[in-house]
């Protein structure tokens, strides 16, 4: 197991966000968690890239328990992330914003910079523009791509397609898969539960701070629950 | 549109500067900056002072406040300006580097040069010990603690009888003159005002050696200041500053560099009070109030945080002005604060800021940024009724 999440449970204040939550990763998969607004899908990814301590429980790496290491450090171990709401940094270029993906690493990067670009044409285009005067979807783009900078083993995407018009959201998905393909794991947090469950190979359906079902992707598309709750299909069943 | 002519009028000068400085080569660069330091050695010239400053002692004022409130804007703007965290007790450092000066100088008798290192070293602790508990803390939390820290510093100077109490200490000593030499009254020494300057003799009188001396700090701090900003560390502030979670997510070890950057802004802080304290010759805790503190973050935001230009002109306007319009009397005060308003309204970015600067602004994040953001769209939107 690449990913394991232990029973973990965590606190913002005296509030619990996280009860109990285990989730596992295997090497090459795609796995998503979908769940509502507030369920604590953003806490678990936070959680797992060191942005926010646990309270209890456990989270295995590669064998390794990283539970207390730091954030910075998890980058190191493999843990890459594109955080929600993006989190470019405005008054650094997408080529600047790129590198710093690679900030922990040593070396030379020009050959991952031409693959970030080849993967994502339009911020080739756009390389000496400011971060912060991207679109929404270019920056997503970047997002992903600096994740990617730094090479990491798992990679942490959440809501990817937010805010995203369907032609985009279908790109950027298909990259998603391309990405997969070339030896990324990837844990996948979506609203666009339809479309997260076609990408990925297993599924965790998250509610209110608790994991409620987990299962093969396509089996959750033909659940008559899921469907109701996250495929907008409930009034036609 | 007065405002409007205005704003055009500074981007027409300042643009074409940049570009020019952009394009210049090393070795030109060194010649500029040779004779801007070259120029600054001039300054305390009688002719200059006489426009410069007619109701007060020009030399006085080019080692403090001018000299000292760029020396500690440069040293603020490495904690505001490069990291992005909002220090309102700056002062406190300034404070901790006068009182080593005074308080090893005058009862341990240590020798100045000595106590420039140790005084630095002190300071930069100092940061790290205010650092280490508070700089967990974000935005508006850590502004209040650090304004706290600068308040905890006064008081327990004014409470501590060994190093004065509320009467601080006199009797500070200079330091040791390095050389008597003189300038010789000849040409073209006497054309420029220098005959007869002895330029290493740190006596009561002549302000100037101290200027020169204060020059040359400020000369080394912008030195450090420049490497740093380039180097990985000025690319990880940059990115705390930005979007602190993204940079831990990239690797950056943000409470670490959170330190860093406390504990240089500190020392560049606590190497001012030193040059303050042995020059002034007494202190006392009242000389070191929060208003400092806002004066130096008001001549870093003023002058464009993050760029050291920027911040010089800033802390250069907020000596200057008020000391050029002595003639004012009492509304002094009052016009040089509204100036400063206009100032915001018109450039909230301010004087000079870096290009990076401009397009964090430009996403309107950051309490003062956006509501400059919102005066001027507000305008526009005025102007297009009508
Ligand atoms: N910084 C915080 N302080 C207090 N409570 C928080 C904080 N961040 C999140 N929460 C709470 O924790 C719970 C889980 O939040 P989280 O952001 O993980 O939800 P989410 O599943 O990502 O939701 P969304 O789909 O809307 O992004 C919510 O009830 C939220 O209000
Ligand atoms: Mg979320």
């Amino acid at each position: 197991m690449l990913l394991e999440i232990n029973d973990i449970h965590v606190h913002y204040g005296k509030i619990a966000a996280l009860k109990g939550v285990s989730v596992e990763v295997d090497e090459g998969e795609i796995v998503t968690l979908i769940g509502a607004n507030g369920a604590g899908k953003t806490t678990i990814l936070k959680t797992i890239s060191g942005l926010r301590p646990l309270s209890t429980g456990r989270i295995l790496f590669d064998g390794r328990d990283i539970s207390s290491m730091p954030g910075h450090k998890r980058v190191l171990a493999g843990i890459g992330q594109a955080p929600e709401g993006r989190g470019i940094f405005p008054g650094m270029t997408v080529t600047d914003n790129l590198l710093m993906g690679a900030y922990a690493r040593k070396g030379d990067f020009s050959k991952d910079l031409q693959e970030a670009f080849d993967l994502f044409p339009r911020l080739a285009e756009r390389k000496d523009q400011m971060g912060g005067t991207m679109s929404g979807g270019e920056q997503q783009m970047l997002a992903i791509g600096r994740a990617l900078m730094a090479k990491p083993k798992v990679l942490l995407l959440d809501e990817p397609s937010m805010g995203l018009a369907p032609m985009l959201v279908q790109q950027i998905f298909s990259i998603i898969e391309e990405i997969n393909r070339r030896g990324t794991t990837v844990l996948l947090v979506e609203q666009n539960a339809n479309q997260a469950l076609r990408l990925a190979h297993r599924a965790y359906v998250l509610e209110t701070g608790s994991i409620v079902k987990s299962a093969p992707a396509r089996e959750l598309l033909d659940d008559p629950q899921v469907r109701a709750a996250y495929l907008g299909a409930g009034a036609t069943d | 549109m007065t405002m409007t002519t205005i704003k055009t009028a500074w981007t027409a000068l300042a643009d074409p500067v940049r570009a020019w400085w952009a394009g210049l080569g090393r070795l030109p660069r060194m010649g500029v900056y040779a004779l801007l330091i070259f120029g600054a050695l001039l300054l305390p010239n009688d002719q200059i002072g006489s426009f410069m400053s007619p109701y007060s002692d020009w030399q006085g004022l080019l080692f403090f406040p001018i000299g000292g409130y760029i020396l500690l804007a440069i040293g603020l703007n490495v904690v505001v300006g490069q990291a992005g965290l909002l220090d309102l007790g700056y002062v406190a450092f300034f404070a901790v580097g006068a009182y080593s000066m005074a308080v090893l100088g005058k009862i341990y008798h240590w020798d100045f040069w000595e106590i420039i290192a140790v005084g630095i070293a002190v300071t930069a602790l100092s940061g790290v010990i205010l650092g280490a508990p508070t700089l967990r803390l974000r935005g508006d939390y850590l502004a209040i603690v650090t304004l706290g820290f600068g308040e905890i510093v006064r008081i327990t100077a004014q409470n501590t009888a060994a190093i004065g109490g509320p009467n601080g200490m006199n009797g500070i000593p200079h330091p040791p003159n390095l050389t008597t030499w003189a300038f010789p009254s000849a040409q073209p020494f006497s054309a420029l005002g220098l005959s007869g300057l002895t330029p290493f003799k740190y006596a009561e009188l002549d302000s100037r050696p101290y200027y020169y001396l204060m020059v040359l700090a400020i000369v080394l701090a912008i030195i450090f200041s420049k490497r740093l900003a380039n180097s990985r560390v000025g690319r990880a502030w940059a990115a705390i500053r930005e979007d602190e979670d993204a940079a831990e997510l990239m690797g950056v070890p943000t409470f670490k560099f959170k330190l860093a950057a406390f504990a240089i802004g500190a020392s560049i802080g606590g190497l001012a009070g030193v040059l303050y304290s042995t020059q002034t010759v007494s202190i006392i805790p009242d000389d070191f109030p929060f208003i400092l503190s806002a004066t130096i973050l008001a001549a870093v935001v003023l002058g464009g945080s993050g760029n050291i230009p920027g911040v010089m002109l800033g802390a250069f306007l907020i000596a200057w002005v008020p000391e050029r319009i002595r003639f004012l009397a009492e509304y002094r005060v009052l016009i040089f604060g509204a100036v400063l308003v206009l100032m915001m309204i018109l450039r909230p970015e301010g004087l000079l800021p870096s290009r990076m600067r401009k397009a964090e602004f430009a996403e309107g994040t950051g309490g003062m940024g956006s509501m400059g953001g919102e005066v001027s769209t507000s305008k526009k939107t005025v102007g297009a009724g009508e």
